[in-house]
């Protein structure tokens, strides 16, 4: 087991690697730069020289890359180019509003979604079933920024009962936390209701009934104990999913946090920006990913990791 | 004529005509679909969704981008029930910031979308088969490749790795072409192609030791006749539905980008971008926005409902 998770972590640094290759080298193929020539803002060649020099642009890519790669050792995601201020600092600024955003829609999917999972498969093909499932289909499939114009649209332009911009006070939170966790929580909703309809009918619960045991102590003490060992593990990629899904629903709402800075940093072309939030949200997702595996061999001792 | 007594060969007659047809392994999940009633009720969307686009040009009561000053930000016909006094019944469903018709633009949009469900994900299709099944049947150092390659592309956020590609690209010569469609089409083609790929390649894994294969090859068939004949077939139904889920997918990503302001170039109308640019008006007058968000939400869950009607039809055993 350690040796596994061991290796799994060593994986992770070649992965670390050609993710930022691939998006150095994407971000350098785009033509232009914030800095160009540009109507509204004459620059002398010269203060473009001096500004590509301040920022290390001048060099060749593959050794701007190197330093790149040398700096990012150190902890150090170099300088934004819109914002002259180092991009850990930025991404720090809004990583705090980011985790907030996740973990509340996280803890509002998972209060919804693991009882009405349980209900559904219960009561397998009755009209509350079709229903859980109807609101666990649109969670996942109708994208979030749809959602929330909807919401916004009621609640926000209508009815005036919740503030649609910005951050701070929970009444912003409940809009922006309730389309994210819709999303996860119908995913989660389909997942315990398939692992809960499969625990019902194992033999271990039918052993549990014949012997007598109250109802509630099988469903509750035998299958569900069962039931929720997929969903747990599942909850370590939906956490990273909302922190990584968050950007739209951050830009919609006006929300401070890494995925708002995101999609700003990607319309203005910031790249130090994208390329240190997306090194953030890959390094979150292969940690993510490794915490399933983790967590299946801990759970369920019948599975064997090599 | 009532003839109160049957003989056997009547009733054996009768067993016969309510006895079903038989049907081969396809028109079998086919029956299994079509019985299915949101399966039903999405393919129907599906067909009307893809009637009003193809024929878009010939429908559409107006040209999607004629703009019409005076007549800007017309409310929907039916709002006029509820006391609109901007409506206009040359304008069924309104008009947007520029006085465009929103019904002609909503219906240009479905054929935006349309394509971008089907190009990208045929491309998809077409390299993830055939990576996945050599990596599967012949493995060594493809399969090590796909593998490592996999590994880093899982480890982008989806939609991020498209916003960075096409974000990227928009400059160049391939993100302008189509109004930036291909640049769409690659990103998605990029990103997706690994996944259809691994799976494929798991499902050539698992068949390729199975008797059936076993038996071929010991009568003498070449690779290729049992990678056609033998293995293909039997890993059809997980490829299918995946397509099925990859379809949608790819329609969200450019209504995602253009939302964004990075996917299809304004003017040509998508759902993505009306809602885009009906933003500005929202407070004012929701219906630029609204209604394009239904379409999407409405077609989104059609191809959903069909995806989950295959999957049970294809794989009756899993329920999820």
């Amino acid at each position: 087991m350690l040796r596994y998770v061991i290796r799994r972590l060593l994986l992770i640094i070649p992965t670390m690697f050609f993710v930022a290759l691939i998006t150095f080298t994407l971000a350098h193929m785009a033509p232009g730069s914030p800095f160009d020539l540009n109507a509204n803002r004459p620059l002398s060649q010269a203060t473009i020289d001096r500004i590509n020099r301040y920022y290390g642009v001048d060099k060749p890519i593959p050794e701007q890359f190197v330093i790149y790669m040398g700096n990012l050792l150190k902890g150090d995601l170099g300088l934004s180019f819109t914002r002259q201020r180092p991009v850990v600092d930025i991404i720090g600024q809004g990583i705090g509003t980011t985790f907030q955003l996740g973990l509340g829609a996280l803890a509002f999917a998972l209060a919804f979604s693991i009882p009405l999972g349980i209900i559904s498969a219960l009561r397998q093909n009755t009209i509350i079933d079709y229903l859980s499932m109807l609101v666990a289909t649109i969670g996942t499939t109708i994208p979030g920024f749809v959602l929330a114009i909807f919401l916004i649209y009621i609640f926000g332009v209508s009815l005036h009962l919740l503030p649609f911009v910005g951050w701070g006070s929970w009444q912003h939170m409940v809009m922006p936390m309730f389309v994210l966790g819709l999303g996860a929580g119908g995913f989660l909703t389909r997942i315990t209701r398939a692992s809960m309809l499969e625990a019902i009918r194992q033999d271990y619960v039918r052993t549990a009934r014949s012997k007598g045991l109250h109802e509630r102590a099988v469903i509750v003490g035998h299958a569900l104990k069962n039931a929720l060992i997929p969903v747990a593990t599942i909850i370590g990629p939906a956490t990273a999913g909302l922190i990584t899904g968050s950007f739209i629903i951050e830009s919609l709402f006006n929300v401070p946090g890494m995925g708002r800075l995101y999609v700003i940093s990607i319309l203005q072309r910031d790249y130090p920006v994208i390329m240190g939030t997306t090194l953030l949200y890959a390094f979150l997702i292969m940690m993510a990913n490794l915490t399933v595996d983790i967590m299946y061999g801990v759970l369920d001792p019948r599975i064997k990791v090599r | 004529m009532a003839t109160a007594v049957t003989t056997r060969d009547q009733r054996a007659a009768e067993l016969n005509v309510i006895s079903r047809k038989q049907r081969s392994l396809w028109g079998d999940a086919w029956y299994r679909l079509i019985r299915n009633r949101a399966a039903l009720v999405g393919l129907v969307v599906i067909a009307v969704a893809a009637v009003v686009a193809i024929f878009a040009p010939l429908i559409a009561p107006y040209d999607p981008l004629a703009q019409n000053g005076p007549k800007q930000l017309m409310e929907p016909i039916w709002t006029k029930l509820f006391g609109s006094k901007f409506t206009d019944p040359a304008y069924i469903f309104g008009s947007d910031e520029l006085g465009r018709d929103i019904l002609s633009r909503l219906m240009w949009s479905a054929r935006v979308s349309l394509i971008i469900g089907f190009v990208p994900v045929s491309i998809v299709l077409a390299i993830g088969l055939t990576v996945g099944m050599l990596a599967g049947y012949v493995g060594g150092a493809l399969d090590d490749f796909l593998m490592r390659v996999t590994d880093v592309v899982y480890a982008f956020p989806d939609l991020l790795f498209v916003i960075i590609i096409v974000a990227t690209l928009r400059g160049t010569s391939l993100g302008e072409a189509y109004d930036g469609l291909l640049v769409i089409f690659v990103g998605i083609a990029v990103v997706n192609w690994v996944g259809v790929a691994r799976l494929v390649r798991g499902q050539v894994l698992a068949t390729k030791n199975r008797e059936f294969v076993e038996a071929a090859r010991a009568i003498g068939a070449g690779p290729g006749r049992i990678m056609r004949r033998h293995v293909f077939p039997n890993i059809l139904a997980p490829v299918i539905v995946t397509v099925a889920f990859a379809i949608p997918g790819a329609m969200l990503t450019e209504s995602v980008l253009s939302f964004l302001g990075i996917g299809i170039r304004p003017p040509t109308p998508t759902w993505g971008v009306m809602i885009n640019e009906g933003f500005i008006v929202f407070s004012t007058t929701p219906w630029p926005v609204l209604l394009p968000s239904f379409c999407i939400s409405i077609v989104l869950l059609a191809f959903t409902f069909v995806g989950d009607g295959l999957r049970d039809a294809l794989d009756p055993r899993s329920k999820m």
